[in-house]
């Protein structure tokens, strides 16, 4: 089995992900699929200005290696 | 959408008037693209309010007047009176790094394509994936709860892997750069990367 560590940050956007592991498709695969949450955001300044925002937002265990693949 | 109480009714009295988004993300990009065809751009006033959770809950205490939310919070604040003044929809990437070898990335597309199957043969039968979702359940619940007869099931659309399009790459890139949420320094080909990414169209058995 190969190993892969995917983010989720919400079930809408990994849907398909979460039945894929649940029911086995991964497996059938060879894929060993162990999800990694995002972190949390918390309260943010409420601000207009995009620059002001890092747009790497919640994907920091893509962002640091700790995962190989994540959606958005 | 905005809060049951709200005196808007479509787009186009958005003018100068906050919009909760989180900034570089799908809520961001579909309420500039939704707003800019009812409002010119100086009248649009979109605000970072990060996490979907703190959306609806700024939209619910009247905090903010509208705010841009996905499912199942779109289910959630309809059930509680809100109102959607305008709907999109957005296509989402997947996203590998650098030392992902193609074969696993085409056996992972296949088993996504496999249950993106089941999940359109019966979108209902999966929504409890939403509804318990650890984020969301408290908030659900905190709101008077959500049921899978809660949702309209053509709000959610999952279709099979593709690689995005020059077209869209191109268009996109150009809309992006017209916002300033782009550095036009350069290209949009240096964005996406599509050596991997091949359109899924068969099972695993096939």
């Amino acid at each position: 089995m190969k190993k892969v560590l995917s983010e989720t940050n919400g079930a809408l956007f990994s849907l398909p992900w979460l039945v894929a592991k649940d029911y086995g498709f991964f497996e059938a695969e060879g894929i060993d699929m162990e999800f990694v949450d995002t972190p949390v955001s918390g309260i943010v300044e409420h601000t207009q200005d995009p620059e002001k925002v890092n747009p790497v937002l919640a994907h920091t265990p893509f962002e640091e290696g700790r995962v190989s693949i994540y959606r958005a | 959408m905005v809060h049951p109480d709200s005196l808007h009714y479509y787009p186009g009295t958005l003018g100068n008037v906050p919009v909760a988004v989180n900034f570089h993300a799908g809520s961001h990009y579909t309420a500039l693209r939704l707003l800019e065809g009812y409002l010119p751009p100086e009248k649009i006033q979109v605000v970072h309010y990060g996490s979907p959770q703190h959306r609806f809950e700024a939209l619910m205490n009247r905090e903010i007047e509208a705010a841009a939310v996905m499912e199942p919070y779109i289910a959630l604040a309809e059930k509680l009176g809100c109102r959607a003044v305008c709907e999109g929809h957005y296509l989402g990437a997947e996203n590998a790094s650098d030392d992902m070898d193609e074969d696993t990335f085409n056996a992972i597309n296949r088993a996504v394509a496999n249950a993106i199957d089941l999940i359109d043969a019966d979108k209902r039968k999966y929504l409890h994936y939403l509804i318990d979702e650890p984020r969301f359940a408290p908030l659900a619940a905190k709101w008077g709860g959500l049921t899978p007869e809660d949702f309209h099931l053509p709000r959610l659309r999952y279709t099979k892997q593709a690689p995005y399009t020059d077209e869209i790459v191109e268009d996109t890139y150009h809309w992006m750069v017209r916002w300033n949420l782009l550095n036009q320094s350069v290209c949009a080909t240096d964005f996406v990367d599509n050596r991997l990414a091949e359109p899924v169209s068969a099972s695993a058995d096939d």
